[in-house]
């Protein structure tokens, strides 16, 4: 029974407790995510200064490189817990969070000058939001407790809501914030509800003592199952696996497209960061289920994406599909029994997979920010006639990028698949594995369509054939993605040398 | 007098059961949000019947009641933006209606 005087005591314990938890590797451990948080609070501040305007961008990039260097720092370091546990960093992790704000740099230089008219005066509320975001997402792969991960998947989810609606004298934006906040709410509270089950089945929150206690009696009880299964249910709605991705193709498309980038991208990977590893909590009888789980959702992302003409909405279907590729793992995580040796693997094969997808995602998104800010609303296949002959540039940085999602060789894409596959024949899931990459083939139906779109058809009689000058930081931005696409699919290696 | 944690458990399961179904089923965009209330207080009272059962035959285990504490911070934030986006809805469509917002689709 909890009594008053067992209640008085507590005090002087959380007193013992904080000396030993603010040690000096805290501080370090948490370097990313505090330079982003002090950044988001300081641009609240600039943004109330007159006359600070100018040192907006400054606060933006100065966060985002400060994080970017304390997490590569970290990517050499061994792996540690902090905080009475309730926050890890590892090489994935750091990794992870090199993701995330790159992701998140390249999403606002793609917005600068996306955004017109009255939107310009709050430049500042959305770098902010700009700024929780990737934080958020840092805290969700760095959690070792299931209340840091739920914080940081708020502190994500919420900025991301509203940057959705930025563009809120239109209809579009408009309804996509509210569909993605709706939703989004409805999923927390299944992984709360989820949470809140195991932790009255087991007594604890920490991820490392559950990952031990699902090993046992624990896991049997079918509270704990119920409470694994609608906290999986919560996240999977994060990564729109099937049956619960019908929210992604209208919210990418009415979402402003550089807040698409890292929509697409960034909460992905911090999603599968936290998915693969917790993997213990789904029982080995699932594999069955959650291997049919993540061909459906291929299948329905691949099918979905074809009989598209917007090639905004096009692309949304396209990521349904890789996040039911990366989904795969998890299955060869089950049927593996989940062994630690797999686990690790499988989360190198994320983190190639999410690494490379951040590349080609964000610039074949970005590119489209890019094509919209010249004058055109929506994108549609028959608007990207001619590209090749009027942009050469830009339909080659497009083909680049179509090539890696659709997983050809030479491409970082193509690695990317050929890891998880890997994963799923060592496990002996052949049949698995040949349905994954016949889906993968349906795909090439609507990326190579796009190509051929660009490169062999040619503008229409009488259509505007628009030259109008890319900004100059967005197409750094594309080439560099590119770039990265190319590398990764030419050099496996270096990436993989730094995975460990 | 001495609830069993199994009753309090069916009575968060059924709470939260309502704040799915009206979820799923209520049109009107206020309702839903305070449908999605129903859910997370739901877990909320999982939590302290979870905290309560585990102090009652071990130490004393405040996970539970701190991270109900966080859910209804949470809560608030979210109520905050969902009516902001609800607000915005409004000053377009004239209507809190979610049938009204059938323009994303394809």
């Amino acid at each position: 029974m909890i009594t008053l005087a067992t209640l008085a005591q507590a005090p002087s314990a959380l007193e013992q407790s904080f000396q030993d938890v603010f040690t000096g590797g805290a501080t370090a451990a948490l370097m990313p995510f505090m330079a982003l948080a002090v950044g988001a609070l300081l641009m609240l501040l600039v943004d109330i200064i007159k006359g600070a305007e100018m040192l907006r961008p400054v606060v933006v990039v100065a966060s985002l490189a400060t994080a970017i260097v304390t997490a590569w720092c970290q990517v050499s370091e061994p792996a540690m817990q902090v905080l009475g546990g309730t926050y890890g960093v590892s090489p994935a992790s750091a990794i992870f969070t090199l993701i995330f704000c790159i992701g998140a740099l390249f999403a606002w230089i793609y917005g600068l000058g996306y955004y017109e008219g009255r939107l310009r005066q709050f430049s500042g509320e959305y770098d902010m939001l700009l700024l929780s975001a990737p934080a958020g997402m840092i805290l969700m792969v760095g959690a070792g407790d299931l209340l840091v991960f739920f914080i940081g998947l708020e502190i994500l989810s919420l900025p991301l809501y509203a940057l959705s609606a930025f563009r809120r004298n239109r209809t579009d934006s408009v309804e996509a914030g509210l569909k993605y906040f709706l939703l989004g709410a409805f999923a927390a509270a299944f992984f709360l509800f989820g949470t809140a089950l195991v932790y009255t089945a087991t007594g604890t929150l920490n991820i490392g003592e559950l990952a031990s206690m699902f090993q046992g009696e624990v896991a049997r009880s079918p509270i704990a199952l119920v409470g694994g299964a609608l906290l999986m249910a919560g996240i999977f709605f994060k990564v729109s696996v099937f049956p619960f991705h019908l929210w992604v193709p209208d919210v990418y498309q009415g979402s402003p497209t550089p807040i698409t980038t890292l929509m697409a991208t960034g909460t992905k990977a911090a999603a599968f960061g936290f998915l693969v590893p917790a993997t213990f909590l789904l029982p080995p009888a699932a594999t069955g289920i959650i291997a049919a789980m993540a061909l459906l959702t291929m299948a329905a992302g691949n099918l979905g994406a074809l009989v598209q003409t917007n090639v905004k909405r096009m692309l949304a279907y396209s990521g349904i599909a890789h996040a039911g590729t990366v989904m795969l793992l998890m299955a060869g995580i089950l049927a593996s029994g989940g062994s630690d040796e797999v686990r690790s693997e499988s989360v190198n094969a994320t983190l190639f997979y999410m690494a490379a997808y951040l590349f080609t995602s964000t610039g074949a998104f970005g590119l489209l920010a890019m094509l919209e800010r010249e004058g055109e609303q929506m994108i549609t296949l028959q608007g990207l006639r001619g590209l090749g002959r009027r942009r050469p540039a830009v339909a080659a940085a497009m083909t680049v990028f179509m090539l890696s999602l659709g997983g050809i060789p030479a491409t970082g894409g193509f690695f990317g698949k050929f890891m998880v596959f890997m994963v799923l024949v060592e496990q002996k899931m052949i049949a698995v594995a040949v349905l994954g990459a016949l889906l993968s083939v349906i795909a090439l139906g609507y990326y190579l369509r796009i190509i051929v779109t660009m490169w062999m058809q040619p503008l229409a009689e009488g259509e505007a054939d628009r030259q109008a000058p890319s900004t100059l930081p967005a197409s750094v931005v594309t080439g560099v993605c590119a770039a990265g696409v190319l590398f990764m699919g030419l050099m496996p290696g270096w990436f993989i040398g730094l995975l460990g | 007098m001495n609830v069993p944690t199994e009753h309090l458990l069916i009575l968060a399961a059924v709470l939260f059961s309502l704040g799915a179904l009206g979820f799923l089923l209520r049109r009107n965009l206020i309702v839903i949000l305070a449908s999605v209330e129903l859910m997370l207080n739901a877990a909320n009272l999982t939590f302290l019947a979870g905290a309560r059962a585990h102090s009652s035959v071990g130490p004393l285990n405040l996970d539970g009641p701190i991270f109900a504490l966080f859910v209804i911070l949470v809560a608030a934030c979210e109520a905050a933006l969902g009516l902001a986006l609800v607000i915005a809805f409004y000053r377009q469509k004239q209507s809190v209606d979610i049938e009204a917002a059938a323009e994303l689709r394809g």
